[in-house]
């Protein structure tokens, strides 16, 4: 149940900006309003921190090189970037297992119930990334970006299908999913 | 009569209200659609618990610094080459995937990667509301509960929910995966700045054990009537959430911060589902027992299907309900000296709008959300 009183009063980057009465550039408008969504897709495609925020600074980066931040395909590029990139460095990677248990174990993250739920939170989450990087890159990009929140018509705009036909592919894509998993993990 | 696709009941999973009016009519009628959409909304919820992370709020400024400052040294050395090679990717690998009926695989494995092996086989759906019904109760009924008695095991599959609260819409959908709502407009009086809350995901156990019943009665020095054979030992397995809550008008100052103006709230259906008891046993049992008002419990008891109707308390004296619509789904308004409410239960998502506003005002935010 919430609790109100929970409730404190926040500084948003938006107010900050309206204090300092500066005026962003396009890119640093585009950069503030689609960050969080771009870390937020890398990061439930890779389950790690620093690594979701290194694909999403890539992806701007490469983005600023070569784009206007006035585009209005802005968004939906950097959601597939995002993606897409994110998708390649699990496939790629086999590094990550160590750094994971590591980044799971920090002292600094909210307390747990113990190490060994830990090991196995972090097994299999491991083990889903393990069955993303088996399944073809477009019923993965689907499934990844709707999970990071993003709605169907951003989905569409992303992976340039018709909003309609997104319900489709993401309920195919989770089965996909599911049978991949299953199959590494009988019983 | 055609039904609705599997991708349009995945759809109305995520975003009830995109359903056309059409295939809304045609959902609400369906004996086919609903069980579909049931078996969709668990794997959809599934593979939700499967992608789960923990929860993350990057701080949008701090990267645009270590941004900037590439750009800055970028643009001081070489023009780059590589970069465009790595992002078009856009192969066509994907190729449509052979749908075996899987619904109840998902589900056995969710459960059984939670830990409660075994019991996905005999599982029943004992709950899980589609309505909404308005029960009184007095809060000087519940004042005087003494300790808490002890029901059997419980266990949080794998963490008890959270809250989070965020100051960003897109990490607030991100987080809850339920779409951030917004007003046509706000009535006077009401404005920024809006701060969320996301409720995660959580799945609780509850395994019933007779004698940890009694021997907790016992100290507590309670009588409690016996346990039937048929619930002890039978193990109930609750889902709730993900929730999302957008507060309006949390002021600055001491006296205004915790009064907000407008709280709109969304959050998935939560469903109850048990190993061996059933609806109607676990209902004549819970009601019985020590600390459940009479009155409460005669008013429980009088929901006409107790298995899809979920009671809203609302306090006797200082609010009135009425029934009402909102976009066509029955709804429940609750009129306050302070203000007003409405709630109403669609597409297995449940909504509520409220504030120190009119109920017309409440009413004209609900119609109004997209």
């Amino acid at each position: 149940m919430l609790q109100m009183q929970a409730w404190r009063p926040t500084v948003t980057p938006a107010a900050l900006g309206a204090i300092n009465h500066r005026v962003p550039d396009p890119f640093e408008r585009l950069f503030l309003q689609e960050y969080q969504k771009v870390v937020a897709i890398a990061y439930r495609v890779l389950a790690d921190r620093t690594a979701a925020e290194d694909v999403a600074q890539e992806v701007f980066l490469k983005f600023h090189r070569s784009h206007s931040p006035d585009s209005e395909r802005a968004s939906g590029w950097l959601h597939s970037a995002a993606v897409h990139s994110a998708l390649n460095v699990i496939r790629g990677e086999r590094r990550r297992a160590q750094r994971e248990i590591a980044h799971a174990l920090d002292p600094a993250r909210p307390a747990i119930a113990s190490p060994e739920r830990v090991v196995e939170e972090a097994e299999q989450r491991r083990e889903v990334r393990r069955a993303l990087r088996r399944l073809p890159e477009r019923t993965a990009a689907v499934l990844m970006l709707r999970h990071s929140g993003l709605s169907y018509a951003e989905v569409a705009t992303a992976l340039g299908i018709k909003v309609g036909n997104v319900g489709t592919l993401l309920r195919r894509a989770e089965e996909a999913l599911r049978k991949e998993v299953n199959r590494a993990t009988p019983e | 009569m055609r039904h609705l696709s599997d991708g349009t009941l995945r759809r109305i999973y995520d975003e009830p209200l995109a359903l056309t009016a059409a295939d809304q009519a045609h959902f609400d009628e369906c004996p086919d659609c609903k069980p579909r959409f049931d078996a969709i909304a668990n794997d959809a919820r599934a593979t939700a618990a499967l992608l789960r992370v923990p929860s993350f709020e990057p701080q949008a400024r701090a990267g645009l610094s270590v941004v900037q400052a590439r750009i800055t040294r970028e643009e001081t050395a070489r023009p780059p080459r590589w970069y465009e090679r790595w992002l078009d990717r856009k192969s066509p690998r994907w190729r449509p995937m052979a749908t075996p009926a899987i619904a109840v695989v998902l589900a056995a494995v969710l459960l059984t990667g939670l830990g409660v092996s075994g019991v996905a086989q005999s599982l029943i759906r004992v709950f899980e509301p589609r309505q909404l019904q308005a029960v009184q109760v007095s809060p000087s009924d519940f004042a005087q509960a003494g300790a808490p008695l002890d029901y059997g095991d419980v266990k949080w599959l794998p963490e008890p929910p959270k809250l989070q609260q965020l100051t960003d819409a897109a990490a607030a959908q991100a987080q809850s995966g339920l779409p951030v709502l917004r007003p046509a407009s706000l009535p006077k009086g009401v404005s920024g700045p809006v701060s969320y809350g996301v409720v995660s995901h959580a799945t609780g156990s509850l395994t019933f054990d007779a004698a940890r019943l009694q021997a907790s009665a016992a100290r507590a020095g309670v009588k409690v009537n016996a346990m039937p054979s048929s619930i002890d030992g039978s193990t109930l397995v609750v889902n709730g959430g993900p929730a999302l809550i957008e507060v309006w008008g949390l002021g600055s100052t001491a006296e205004t911060m915790n009064v907000p103006t407008l709280v709109i709230a969304q959050t998935r259906v939560p469903t109850v589902d048990s190993t061996g008891a059933g609806t109607a046993q676990l209902e004549d049992y819970l009601l019985s027992q020590p600390g459940v008002p009479p009155e409460l419990a005669a008013q429980v008891k009088a929901i006409k299907d107790p298995s899809t109707t979920l009671p809203i308390p609302i306090p006797k004296g200082l609010a009135t309900t009425e029934s009402t619509q909102v976009n066509g789904t029955p709804a429940v308004l609750i009129k306050a000296v302070l203000g007003a409410g409405v709630v109403w239960v669609k597409n297995g998502v449940i909504y509520a709008v409220g504030g120190q506003l009119t109920p017309d005002q409440v009413l004209a935010i609900a119609t109004s959300l997209h």
